[in-house]
């Protein structure tokens, strides 16, 4: 039975769901188990903001707190996870891929490969991303572009509380090493949620909103901008198509190419920098399969090649908002 | 003692250590030859620190290894006549020659992979390790590594995981003095690796990697600590290469005859059989007939990697993902 | 390296000890690189303080050099203390017990009058063996600890000074300690504290932290502080280092059982059915037909059937420095008051 939850609330289900349905699901990261050698309570924070809260004292010996030692942590769940676990690691931030990517990218993603196959790797890294906390320019980035790039890793982008717990489910029970990307601004999100458990498939996109004339393809927190910019477009007339990909490795290359087949005109929303982003790579892919059906070049509202900055006037031009997308959507209706 | 080595234990140390220097020189013989593709790194010189670990260890125990990881894999039991296929490139190697030298892996074996990575196995052991404590299965994990890996923060931070978690772990250091072509007197900030087991709280001991039996008898203890529940232990095995970083390398940055006086003078085959032989337990004779099937070993494997098939045009896509 | 250089010191200090197996068997304790370093820069203080002219010091690729060759620098860019004239001994280093014993060879030609030992029982007795008529001034940095003296470094060094400027002599600085001689075949190797027959055929990692692999067991002292295999002669009878005796035990299943510290950190039951006090010159057999002889607590020798190791007891083991007695007849003497010593530059 569905009721309202939120994003935060949605990710810690399925994490409680998946524990117990699964003694060999176990859950590690910076203060995850919150309080680890401290003289006050355990799970007094449940990760930096919150999100394991409560499965500490659920699942006993199977919630760790780890040192600040990312390389060390995020590789020991990978190493875990070639040994029978299935470990949901947070790295707390996705900034903090710097002092780890080595074991994700050159370790956990290519074990498959390398060994000829021989070797599976099930585990999640649970990160936190994105701009509007005024957390500056080490704790807001987007960076799933980099993940996207790797061959061997998958990327999910939950959009929503649904979603949220739908992919993390299916990211736990996947045999591939999952990124599993949390907006760290959706986590008050409110959304219909089923108490019971159930898994989004990767790979499969959700057509948002349905329309004829632009698609706008959106990703993470973007897509709530959309439905704000595609909601004002509609008293003008104007009928946008909104696709979330949910995962953008897999990506669902089908129905993204569909809709523009159907309407002609794209705008990609992706509030990470432009340069080798979701964006580039959405717009070069709809430029090589789809050219055909396109009536208007194609459109990219990201945020621009700079830094996240801290003050918040700075912050709120550089994240894109529904303004922007309505006057991108706007631009490419006017051509030809 | 634990694990006395009884004759059969020692003819065993003896196969594996013989079949690694047989691999070794002959994949270094090959190289020359310009057969065999990519970069190569021999362990030759280091056989009795591979031998003397993976002898106290069981099948189903993990190791992790490093770019010179042809002694680990054979010392933990990965099929010779694979590797060589897998060094060729070829479709019947260990890896089905997506892998090569650098990336021998069999986890059947619980060889959690030689690695391209400098210090990269550091935090893979602390997982198989803390799986391995969660699963309450009493097997341990060893990560292999060298001096110059000791310098790496995967390292560093590896051994202080183990730690807090109290891991069944086992850190071997295996200092051949050189990280490349620079020596680990100067890189090594402290000199002695096992120093720096004081600072994560674990022990650090420093053996002979020329002698099996120091690094065996070391090795047990630590195992047998880490099986029973007592935690990490860095062992540093003081050793040797007797080849180049990789094959190719010049070694212009060593001493004028270093290796041929290690090799005269300290060479753990050569220790190791005159040692054995002195009672009378085990001769010459029989440690001769173990010389010629590894011989015999090492030639059908070569033979076969020349012949196999190399992989096709559809397994250039195959394996990335189990499913996608 | 010229002998005209003046009073001159000795310093081994040797990396490599403190690094054995007990380290993991036994939670002894480590001496780190840096610890060793700043023994001998407290060594220097008190040494140039009273007039000693230069240090020769063992060259080492571990760190202790370099360590000591830095702060030589600082110290002189500071100006704060006086310390002699700091010099390595030119020698190829090979690894092992050969660098102490070249090291001590070279400095004995280069005049030095006394040679600072930093190590534990293994170096003083390697030390000892390559120049056994040089004066050493003892200091613990190893395991097993009989030997050596546990003692703060810069006492050592007043002590040392004291000696080496003449200011008390050597009737009242020295004290000559026994020896063990253990001969086999055409080799000879020498121990200061302990000889141990065990039944281990292999050196392995050379320790001994196991009971039941100890076979026989000759001491030239038994202190009843003491660690290592010599404490199990001394739970059956204490023998003072200046005794001219010795001990010698056989353990068997069947005899009298003594609780000792073996090892640091390893007190277990040993069983000892035979105990004899060794007489100074005569030849003890061993009777264990094959095995591994420890010298001082680390097993160095294998033998095998048909060999027959030969254990003798020595009165002419190594001078050494009795810190407390040279300090009290310098103090008796007057000397320590208004002393003479090289100014400080401040």
């Amino acid at each position: 039975m569905a009721r309202k939850i939120t994003y935060q609330q949605a990710i810690n289900e399925a994490l409680d769901q998946e524990m117990a349905r699964d003694p060999s699901v176990i859950v590690m990261g910076e203060d995850n188990a919150g309080g680890e050698g401290s003289p006050g309570e355990m799970d007094a924070w449940g990760g930096v903001l919150g999100v394991t809260k409560g499965l500490y004292h659920k699942h006993p010996g199977r919630v760790l707190d780890t040192p600040i030692s990312e390389s060390g942590f995020i590789g020991a769940a990978i190493g875990a996870a070639c040994n029978g676990l299935r470990p949901v690691a947070e790295l707390m931030f996705v900034d903090f891929m710097g002092v780890c990517f080595d074991q994700i990218f050159n370790q956990a993603a290519k074990f498959k490969y390398m060994f000829g196959g021989k070797a599976e790797t099930p585990v999640v890294i649970r990160t936190m991303y994105g701009a509007g906390f005024r957390a500056a320019a080490q704790h807001s980035q987007c960076l799933y572009s980099l993940f996207t790039h790797i061959p061997g890793l998958k990327v999910a982008i939950p959009s929503n509380p649904y979603d949220a717990k739908g992919l993390l489910i299916q990211s736990i029970r996947d045999n591939d090493p999952v990124i599993f990307m949390e907006h760290k601004v959706l986590y008050t999100m409110e959304g219909d949620v089923p108490e019971e458990s159930y898994s989004v498939p990767f790979g499969e996109a959700a057509v948002v909103r349905e329309g004829d004339d632009v698609t706008i393809v959106a990703l993470g927190r973007m897509v709530s901008f959309a439905q704000d910019a595609a909601q004002a477009l509609q008293k003008n007339g104007i009928h946008c198509e909104i696709i979330d990909p949910r995962t953008t490795s897999p990506l669902d290359e089908d129905t993204i190419l569909e809709s523009v087949e159907k309407t002609g005109r794209l705008v990609v929303v992706d509030e990470s920098n432009p340069r080798c982003s979701m964006a580039s790579d959405i717009a070069g892919l709809v430029a090589q399969k789809a050219f055909g059906a396109l009536k208007a070049p194609i459109e990219q509202v990201t945020a621009p090649h700079v830094p996240p900055p801290f003050s918040d006037a700075l912050e709120d031009l550089y994240i894109p908002n529904a303004a922007k997308i309505e006057s991108a959507v706007s631009k490419i209706r006017e051509y030809g | 003692m634990s694990d006395t080595l009884n004759r059969e234990r020692l003819l065993r140390a003896y196969r594996t250590m013989r079949t690694i220097r047989e691999f070794e020189e002959r994949v270094h013989t090959e190289f020359a030859t310009g057969d065999i593709p990519g970069f190569v790194h021999l362990y030759a010189g280091e056989e009795a620190s591979a031998t003397g670990v993976c002898m106290h260890l069981r099948g189903d125990d993990y190791i992790a290894s490093t770019h010179r990881g042809h002694g680990h894999c054979i010392a933990k039991g990965v099929d010779p006549v694979g590797m060589m296929a897998e060094i060729w490139g070829k479709s019947t190697g260990s890896c089905k020659g997506k892998g090569g030298s650098m990336h021998i892996a069999d986890l059947s074996k619980g060889m959690l992979g030689a690695n391209g990575i400098v210090g990269g196995g550091g935090p893979l052991i602390c997982g198989t390790a803390l799986a391995a404590k969660m699963k309450n299965d009493k097997t341990v994990g060893v990560c292999f590594f060298g001096d110059g890996a000791s310098n790496q923060g995967t390292i560093l931070e590896a051994m202080n995981l183990a730690t807090v978690w109290s891991l069944p772990a086992i850190f071997v250091a295996e200092n051949n003095g050189y990280a490349e072509t620079t020596s680990s007197s100067w890189s090594v900030a402290c000199d002695n690796i096992a120093d720096r087991a004081s600072a994560f709280g674990m022990p650090g001991v420093i053996v002979d990697g020329f002698d099996f039996f120091a690094v065996h008898e070391a090795a047990g203890e630590a195992v047998r600590r880490a099986r029973e529940g007592g935690g990490p232990t860095l062992i540093e095995v003081k050793v040797s290469r007797y080849y180049g970083h990789f094959e190719g390398d010049q070694q212009t940055y060593r001493a004028a005859g270093e290796v041929q006086k290690l090799r005269d003078e300290k060479d753990c085959l050569l220790q190791f059989r005159r040692r054995v032989t002195a009672d009378g337990d085990i001769t010459d004779a029989e440690l001769g007939t173990i010389d010629a099937e590894v011989l015999a070993l090492i030639d059908d494997s070569v033979v076969r990697a020349k012949a196999d098939p190399k992989p096709g045009p559809d397994d250039l896509l195959t394996d990335v993902y189990v499913s996608y | 390296m010229v002998k005209s250089g003046g009073i001159t010191v000795g310093v081994i200090a040797n990396p490599a000890s403190g690094r054995d197996i007990r380290r993991l068997t036994a939670k002894a304790s480590v001496f780190s690189m840096s610890e060793k370093a700043n023994m001998v820069q407290r060594l220097l203080g008190p040494l140039g303080t009273f007039a000693v002219d230069r240090v020769l010091m063992m060259p080492d690729a571990t760190g202790i050099a370099a360590a000591v060759l830095r702060a030589v620098q600082a110290n002189e860019a500071q100006g704060r203390t006086v310390w002699p004239r700091v010099e390595f001994v030119t020698q190829e280093l090979v690894g092992g017990a050969v660098d102490s014993q070249t090291a001590a060879r070279l400095m004995q030609d280069a005049g030095a009058k006394l040679i600072v030992v930093l190590g534990g029982d293994g170096t003083h007795r390697v030390v000892a063996a390559a120049v056994p008529d040089m004066p050493l001034a003892t200091l613990s940095t190893g395991t097993n600890n009989v030997f050596p003296d546990w003692r703060e470094a810069t006492v050592t060094g007043i002590a040392t000074a004291l000696y080496v400027t003449g200011s008390v002599g050597a009737d009242i600085a020295l004290q000559r300690n026994k020896r063990l001689c253990v001969q086999l075949g055409e080799r000879t190797e020498t121990a200061l504290v302990d000889v141990c027959v065990t039944r281990l055929t292999h050196v392995g990692a050379r320790a001994i932290w196991e009971p039941d692999t100890i076979a026989e067991l000759y001491v030239a002292f038994a202190e009843p502080d003491a660690i290592g295999l010599s404490s199990i002669a001394a739970m059956f009878q204490l023998i003072a280092r200046d005794e001219p005796r010795g001990a010698y035990l056989r353990c068997a299943p069947n005899g009298r059982q003594v609780l000792a510290a073996i090892a640091p950190g390893v007190l277990e039951r040993i069983v000892v059915d035979h105990f004899e006090n060794m007489v100074p010159g005569v030849t003890y057999p061993v009777r264990t037909k094959r095995g591994s002889i420890a010298l001082d607590g680390e097993r160095e020798i294998e033998f095998h059937h048909g060999q027959v190791p030969q254990i003798s007891l020595m009165l002419n083991g190594p001078p050494t420095l009795n810190v407390t007695a040279t300090l009290a007849a310098a103090v008796n003497s007057g000397v320590m008051v208004d002393p003479v010593v090289r100014s400080v530059v401040r």
